[in-house]
């Protein structure tokens, strides 16, 4: 009894905060208006949606009740109510203090705005459901209290029934199910078969950019720019463990070589794209290799810094006054002049979308040779033991600069693509933010993961483009997420075969593995609504098991 | 990084010991050079570079006080805490909330007072507690929440995790406080820009009563860590975990205990570096805890990184050189980080150690 109100107490206690939270930074608004708009209802924008905070609130509360009545011995439904309800009346009771607080404030008058610039005279009106201060708290009290405990009976009723534990096998044995058909097997015995998803991909990537308009070819080609730069960290940070934090200052150098070559303002230098597409690569590799023999001697948390700091010692040089008549200074380099293919000249998104999308091709052929080279093998050895790996007879240091420099390459052939397309590049493109993002991308995506890099960058750039209303929390979100990835999953969404068991191995070290006799103990005891699938999906698991 | 005698041994022609040549030959001619044009030109006399030496003196006190935090983490974790700086803004905006509400709160309508000009002595400190608390909680929460769950993982783990920290409090903050630049309002007594006067060379030179006050506050600050590390009970234990986890554990230490206690003190210090970085500054905004809290680690590395009164020194001692350097250099006063972000790699070129620290075993650099 004891345990289930402290656990609900605790449950309570975090989604109260994770609300009130939300609240202040605006989230809540404008998630209800983004739910109202998804259902297709009709509101006053910036006002919020008080059926979309309905939702929000009772999908928060139905969580929080979930969290409170977690398992515990002996599994009751007494014990999860009552610890589904003690969180959702505390986080309840919280919430509406607050409210009350807020809406005190309001009626007399206060202006908020210039301490929490969320909390507007709507903002709190919003978060009192348009009910007046003591009536919208109750109400926020009532629903987070009764949501709560529906969602304590939830997460006792379904979280642990028997469906989760076959879903979760089914899952397990989805693959080997699929693949073992013997269609499948037909097609998997045929020699080129394992090319067949690769052309369709291949066919979608190049068809794909002729029946999209001006806005989506230049979302995707941002989008594809990234995964160029993703590509390169993926080497250093991913393959060689070189943890890269200005990797913007390779984009900035592939950025500021093609637009100070080809741009007739600060230097006046008008050569042609094609030449220096081979040198601006050429020289951000060069740059990678000169900065990395001075710092690549560092262990990984020094290098960080370094490396961080390298990345804004070249923002701050770019727009210093003193390099004005060499870099354009804070007004950046404007009319790079783009490239020009059979007198035709490169003129609207589709054009670079097709560059990228060669760029992106080349890169990836270029990684998968090297990941499977000799080279490659040592990046890895090298990011698992870098101690083994110098007793294996492997020049750490060699190798590490190679992986700099190659990661330097891709991210100047981004960043030239990135300023031809623009036809503009300044100093503010090449902040922080930028090796921030690729760095989430990679990790979010699996490191050491091509896949991976591609899915990271459609999840962390495309995503945002899509739902632009919650845009502005965007970076709030990538920061939450390395650190719940880093918790929860550091393998990453979609991780490279190696790393996945790498991270798996490490995992099962330590707890002894009580959860899959557990497992197979209640699929075994749940009888007959699962009897249907279970003995041929284990039948078959342990076929594919033999094969293997 | 390795340690210096194996390189000599393996190859007579290492390319780092090449490198590391050239660029320290580089360096000495470009300093010198450019120090001789200077000194020789003449722009600056006595009073300006005093004026300089006492704000770096001043800069550098905070530098300090924000070093040891990470000092202290790295010390124990091994693990570079970057949210750290992070944990020192929401001191600073504590702070200046602080002092927003008691300015509006009137005592004497006679006199149109309000409570931060009729209690400044009160006022202050409860800035300091508020801002001290808020960053000592939020430094014990983020050890809890970020860094506990991945404490056995591989380094590169939490130090990812600590990067989306920072990144999450960044823009936390920016979200909740709008990213505008906010003015902080002191007490009368400690108003910007008033100072006692130093005439030197025929011409001004004011030292701020709150440059002092930082200072003092700073090197108090300072000695008191000192006593908690060197002198209790719990600094012992402090140490002890630091030495090893484990033998501390049989020792009968709690370390988790320890661990969060650590990141406490060095939350503290950071809500106090935060607030005395608003009333010296007087401008605060979410950045401002990210390149401090980077020339706060690059003092710590500079004093030798795990090293308390290393970091004392290398703070004193950026502060310094980043307010003199500009200058002696000639160049620009916008490459001021330019120079601070440089030391860090010099430093961690020619002596990875730093100036006090002694040569690590492989385990712990």
């Amino acid at each position: 009894m004891n345990q289930s109100l402290r656990n609900g107490l605790r449950a309570g206690t975090i989604f109260s905060i994770v609300i009130i939270f939300l609240v202040m930074i605006g989230f809540l608004l404008t998630i209800s208006e983004l739910i109202h708009d998804m259902l297709g209802g009709v509101f006053v924008p910036g006002e919020g949606s008080i059926p979309g905070l309905l939702i929000v609130l009772t999908l928060l509360g139905l969580w929080g009740g979930a969290m409170g009545a977690k398992r515990q011995e002996p599994d009751t439904w007494k014990r999860a109510i009552l610890g589904g309800f003690t969180s959702g009346l505390l986080c309840g009771f919280i919430v509406a203090t607050f409210a009350v607080i807020m809406g005190i404030i309001n009626e007399k008058g206060i202006d908020l705005r210039p301490y929490l610039t969320q909390m507007s005279s709507t903002a709190i009106d919003f978060m009192l459901l348009g009910q007046g201060t003591l009536l919208g708290a109750l109400l926020n009290l009532g629903l987070l209290a009764l949501t709560g405990a529906i969602g304590g009976i939830l997460a006792r009723g379904l979280g642990r029934g028997s469906w989760r534990v076959s879903f979760a096998q089914r899952r397990e044995n989805a693959g080997h199910s699929i693949s073992s058909l013997p269609v499948f097997k037909q097609v998997r015995n045929n020699r080129y078969a394992q090319y067949l998803p690769y052309a369709l991909v291949l066919m979608v990537t190049l068809l794909m950019p002729l029946y999209l308009g001006q806005y989506w070819n230049f979302t995707l080609g941002t989008v594809g720019i990234y995964v160029l730069m993703g590509l390169g960290l993926n080497i250093v940070v991913g393959m060689a463990g070189l943890l890269d934090l200005g990797y913007v200052a390779f984009f900035a150098v592939g950025a500021y070589t093609m637009g100070l070559m080809t741009s007739p303002q600060p230097l006046g230098i008008m050569w042609n794209f094609w030449i220096i597409l081979p040198m601006a690569v050429l020289f951000a590799a060069l740059t990678g290799f000169l900065l990395g023999i001075p710092v690549l001697r560092l262990r990984g948390d020094y290098l960080a810094i370094v490396t961080l700091g390298f990345g804004e010692i070249i923002r701050v040089l770019l727009k210093s006054d003193a390099l004005t008549q060499f870099t354009g200074g804070p007004q950046g380099v404007r009319d790079i002049s783009g490239p020009i293919l059979f007198g035709r000249p490169f003129s609207n998104e589709r054009d670079f979308m097709y560059l990228i999308i060669l760029g992106i091709m080349l890169v990836i052929f270029v990684t998968i040779r090297l990941q499977n080279s000799r080279v490659g093998r040592t990046w890895i050895a090298m990011r698992e033991d870098e101690t083994v790996a110098r007793a294996m007879g492997i020049d750490t240091y060699r190798s590490k600069l190679l992986a700099f420099a190659i990661g330097a390459a891709f991210a100047g052939l981004g960043g030239l693509l990135f300023a031809s397309r623009n036809q503009y590049t300044g100093p503010e493109d090449h902040n922080l933010l930028v090796s921030i993002n690729v760095l989430c991308l990679v990790i979010v995506g699996g490191m050491g993961s091509i896949p991976g890099v591609i899915v990271g960058a459609f999840a962390l750039k495309g995503l945002p483009e899509i739902l632009r209303q919650i845009s502005d929390y965007r970076i709030l979100a990538f920061g939450a997420l390395l650190v719940v990835m880093m918790i929860l999953r550091p393998e990453g969404l979609w991780p490279s075969k190696r790393r996945s068991l790498e991270v798996r191995h490490f995992e099962e070290e330590s707890p002894p593995q009580t959860v899959s006799q557990e497992s197979t103990s209640v699929a075994v005891a749940s009888g007959s609504s699962t009897s249907i699938d279970a003995p041929p999906s284990t039948d078959i698991s342990q076929k594919g098991r033999g094969i293997e | 990084m390795e340690d210096s005698a194996s390189p000599r041994m393996r190859m007579p022609l290492d390319t780092y010991r090449i490198a590391q040549v050239i660029l320290g030959i580089l360096f000495v001619v470009f300093v010198s050079w450019r120090l001789f044009e200077v000194l020789k030109s003449g722009v600056y006399g006595p009073d300006t570079w005093l004026r300089f030496a006492i704000s770096g003196l001043i800069v550098g006190a905070v530098y300090a006080v924000i070093a040891i935090g990470y000092t202290l983490v790295y010390g124990i974790l091994f693990m570079i805490n970057f949210a750290h700086g992070e944990v020192m803004m929401m001191g600073a905006f504590s702070g200046y909330f602080v002092f927003e509400a008691l300015k509006t709160w009137v005592v004497d309508p006679s006199n149109n007072l309000n409570f931060l000009n009729a209690h400044p002595i009160l006022s202050i400190i409860l800035a300091f507690l508020a801002g001290m608390t808020v960053s000592t909680v939020a430094g014990i929460y983020l050890e809890r929440i970020a860094y506990r769950p991945l404490r056995n993982a591989p380094r590169l783990v939490p130090l990812i995790s600590a990067i989306g920290a920072s990144i999450f409090l960044q823009n936390a903050a920016q979200l909740i406080f709008s990213p505008q630049r906010r003015n902080y309002t002191n007490p009368s007594i400690l108003e910007r820009g008033n100072g006692w006067t130093v005439l030197v060379n025929n011409s001004k030179v004011i030292i701020t009563y709150t440059g002092v006050f930082t200072f003092v506050l700073s090197i108090l600050l300072l000695i008191g860590l000192f006593i908690l590390v060197q002198r209790t009970r719990f600094g012992r234990a402090m140490r002890a975990v630091a030495e090893n986890k484990q033998t501390a554990a049989l020792m009968g230490i709690n370390v988790d205990g320890v661990i969060s206690a650590t990141f406490a003190i060095s939350g503290t210090l950071a809500g106090a570096a935060g607030v005395m970085w608003g009333i010296h500054n007087g401008i605060i905004y979410h950045f401002i805890g990210f390149i401090p809290g980077i020339k706060a680690f690059t003092a710590a590395v500079l004093g030798g990184i795990g090293n308390i009164p290393g970091a004392m020194l290398g703070g004193m001692f950026l502060g310094i050189i980043e307010s003199i350097g500009p200058a002696a250099l000639g160049i620009d006063f916008q490459l001021k980080d330019v120079i601070a972000f440089s030391i860090l790699v010099l430093v961690l070129i020619f002596r990875p150690s730093g100036l006090l620290g002694e040569v690590l075993t492989e385990e712990k650099i």
